[in-house]
């Protein structure tokens, strides 16, 4: 026997079919609206905890790249300033050879020659307290401003500066001042000084000193190759962090976002889909034997 | 036909039940869109002779004409008693998948606003900290992410708590209907066995007890029995919720616990069996991870303040305080007493923050633990409504077939209503033909011959 189909029977399948059918259309256009294939944790329960990871990763990446760029900052300052310290430390030498040179002389070329190595040393002392936002580079982890105080004594501390520019890659971008000028109380500036008062008293006995400068310029050459080699690695991290956030952008947009495309075919599907639905309901139901008798 | 008048009362029954059959046609289609109407069909048998009537006037015997034997109430018991269990689970699948959507809906994952970005935000400020400690305006910031962090999980507990709030009160009312529904329903079995008794007809009280019984399986997944006499019983959990005239009231106890009478019960179906397993186990859990997002959140920046220090060179204070994710608060507000520096004394050490900025992708950190909250919320809702969705298909094929026996159709009526007229008329024809031959016998025999 087949089913008997009754005016109630029959509207409650058009009402079940017009729901599930208007419930698609909704959560199509709730998809399209939002340009997201998620738009609540149960559309895709896995798919929302690697969104979650992915995105903590972006915001993380973001994070390393801000830190890179500091760094790279903090380092140029420091690089700038290196090559500086090179520059005047060469002069200082040179002038320490014409010194030599002059023997024991210790007339008003000597004096001339002394003044210039004290202005060296001020204009040293100066670029040893290069300041990269606020802080001096080669001070460590010091809260005042300078590195070195007028007189050439470290004021700095023995603190280390890092970034973390991506996972597992904490780099320490700073050098304190002793690891580059020398031992306080036996750094560069205070051999410049010796320099200075022997040039006036006594040029003849210059000879040491020429070899600890050679010794000071060669431990600031060294410093000058460290941060180098930093720059490079923080360098290579920001490249890193910028094909890293391309692919974890890619990642999340597959399982994120919509295909406009694609959508718009499902959306408008569903669409006529339902239209044909309403139609067919309300011709259907229009119709009785009472429309035939007469 | 035995008697001469025989014929006339033979064709008044068949108008007479062509009449009535006429009165059942008008009452189906009055009541085609009743709801919980069966529709009713009026019983014809045979006469096959008059029975108490002098043998003289039935002999030879014969047809005796026609008569109502009954009006039949044209359902089917097995697929009424299948409709409302599969009533009582849709109604289950229905509260339970709304419940999950509701939770589902405080967790508004993956986007720009949801927690675990702003969890997000919370640790990248750390780094811009560690990057400059000395500043004060990156810590104002990180204190202002930790404020938003701890406001976002004070809402949501305080939301989570009033949807339990809403749910309590939907199990109450859902008792209270239910409660309503059996007093209702001792008072129709009272008149159906009454009815039933007399040999009146009950079919609008069947409707009516029909009709209590789906509300009663839909609320509180009350089991059915009909008696002979058409009377129904109902049991919750395998207790007697209505027995006869006898009714034994349901309570909400603290738990909730539901009882019929003094004994506890576990449902099996209805709205309520969803709104206590929504109170007892779904509700509290998804609080209690939340509670435990908030706790090792707070564990891990205290712990990792407790051994920093702060701008002004003493150990770090604590950051949050409070337990649960409703109590979690930001106990410090000057910038300077976030603990940036791993080494004791005022430096711009900046080594802690850097730590601590880390702890975002930690394995067992708050972010691990609410991105598997979130997913446990997810997969709970998904699966539900897709049981959803697959119970209420069955649910309506059933109603379907259900009302493909007792409901009405208007076509069926019609053409019924079509032959109760012919065979009205017919009946009328036989009536004017017996009345014509009567009339040649009584009127037009014995006059030969007169003038």
């Amino acid at each position: 026997m087949s089913m008997r189909v009754t005016d109630t029977s029959a509207s409650l399948r058009s009402l079940a079919n017009l729901q599930s059918t208007g419930s698609r259309l909704a959560d199509l256009q709730a998809q399209m609206s939002s340009g997201n294939q998620i738009t609540k944790p149960s559309d895709n329960p896995s798919g929302t905890v690697r969104a979650l990871e992915l995105r903590g990763d972006l915001k993380r990446n973001t994070q390393y790249n801000a830190a890179a760029t500091d760094a790279i900052g903090w380092l140029s300052a420091a690089d700038a300033a290196y090559s500086q310290v090179v520059n005047l430390t060469q002069n200082a030498r040179t002038l320490v050879v014409k010194g030599l040179n002059n023997g024991a002389s210790t007339g008003t070329s000597a004096g001339a020659l002394a003044d210039q190595i004290d202005a060296i040393r001020t204009s040293l002392i100066s670029i040893a307290n290069t300041a990269y936002n606020g802080r001096p580079v080669f001070g460590g982890t010091t809260t005042g401003a300078i590195a070195y105080d007028p007189a050439g004594n470290y004021v700095g501390d023995n603190g280390t500066v890092s970034r973390t520019v991506g996972d597992q890659n904490t780099v320490q971008i700073n050098q304190n001042g002793p690891s580059i000028f020398g031992p306080p109380g036996n750094d560069l500036f205070a051999r410049l000084a010796t320099i200075s008062t022997t040039l006036r008293t006594n040029p003849s006995a210059l000879g040491p000193q020429l070899s600890a400068l050679d010794t000071a310029l060669s431990s600031i050459s060294d410093a000058q190759a460290v941060e180098g080699a930093t720059y490079q690695r923080v360098q290579i991290a920001q490249s890193t962090q910028q094909s890293t956030s391309t692919a974890l952008q890619t990642q999340l947009s597959g399982i994120q976002d919509i295909d406009l495309a694609d959508m718009a075919i499902k959306v408008s599907t569903a669409n006529v889909t339902y239209q044909a639905a309403l139609q067919t309901t309300a011709s259907i139901r229009q119709m009785s034997l009472l429309n035939f008798l007469r | 036909m035995g008697s001469t008048f025989g014929g006339i009362s033979n064709a008044s029954t068949a108008m007479g039940v062509a009449r009535y059959g006429l009165d059942v046609i008008q009452q189906n289609i009055s009541n085609a869109t009743t709801p919980g109407y069966t529709r009713q069909s009026a019983q014809q048998a045979t006469v096959d002779s008059a029975t108490g009537v002098p043998s003289i006037f039935t002999k030879p015997a014969g047809m005796g004409g026609v008569m109502i034997s009954g009006t039949a109430r044209m359902m089917d018991p097995v697929m009424t008693a299948r409709a409302r269990t599969e009533q009582a689970r849709s109604a289950q699948a229905d509260t339970t998948a709304g419940g999950l959507s509701n939770i589902e809906n405080l967790f508004p994952e993956p986007s720009n606003t949801g927690l675990s970005e702003q969890l997000n935000d919370f640790w990248n400020a750390w780094g811009t900290v560690s990057s400059n400690p000395g500043a004060v305006a990156p810590r104002a910031v990180l204190l202002n992410k930790a404020a938003t962090v701890a406001s976002t999980l004070n809402a949501v507990s305080t939301s989570l708590s009033g949807l339990a709030a809403s749910t309590t009160q939907s199990l109450t009312n859902d008792v209270t209907s239910a409660n309503t529904a059996a007093t209702q329903l001792a008072t129709i079995n009272g008149q159906i066995a009454i009815a039933s008794a007399t040999g009146a007809s009950a079919n609008a009280l069947l409707d009516q007890r029909d009709a209590l019984l789906t509300s009663l399986s839909t609320l509180v997944g009350g089991v059915a029995t009909i008696n002979v006499n058409g009377t129904a019983d109902v049991l919750v959990g395998g207790q007697s919720l209505v027995a006869g005239v006898t009714t034994t009231p349901m309570s909400v106890g603290a738990g909730p616990v539901l009882s019929v009478g003094a004994t506890a019960v576990a449902l099996t179906g209805g709205s309520a069996a969803a709104e206590v397993t929504s109170l007892t186990t779904t509700i509290p859990n998804v609080q209690a991870q939340l509670d435990a997002v908030a706790n090792r959140l707070s564990a891990t920046v205290n712990s990792g303040q407790a051994a920093a220090f702060d701008l002004y060179g003493n150990p770090g204070a604590v950051m949050f305080s409070g337990t649960g994710a409703a109590g979690l608060t930001v106990a410090i507000t000057d910038p300077k007493t976030i603990a940036a520096a791993a080494t004791p004394g005022t430096t711009l050490d900046g080594t802690a923050a850097l730590t601590m900025s880390g702890s975002g992708r930690q394995a067992g950190g708050p972010d691990s633990l609410y991105t598997t909250l979130v997913a446990g919320v997810g997969s709970a809702s998904a699966l539900a409504q897709q049981q959803q969705t697959t119970q209420d298909a069955v649910t309506s094929n059933v109603l379907q077939l259900q009302n493909s026996v007792s409901g009405v159709n208007t076509d069926e009526e019609v053409s019924n209503m079509l032959t109760y007229q012919h065979a009205y008329s017919a009946a009328s024809r036989v009536l004017t033909t017996l009345d014509s031959m009567l009339d040649t016998l009584i009127n037009h025999t014995g006059l030969v011959g007169q003038a």
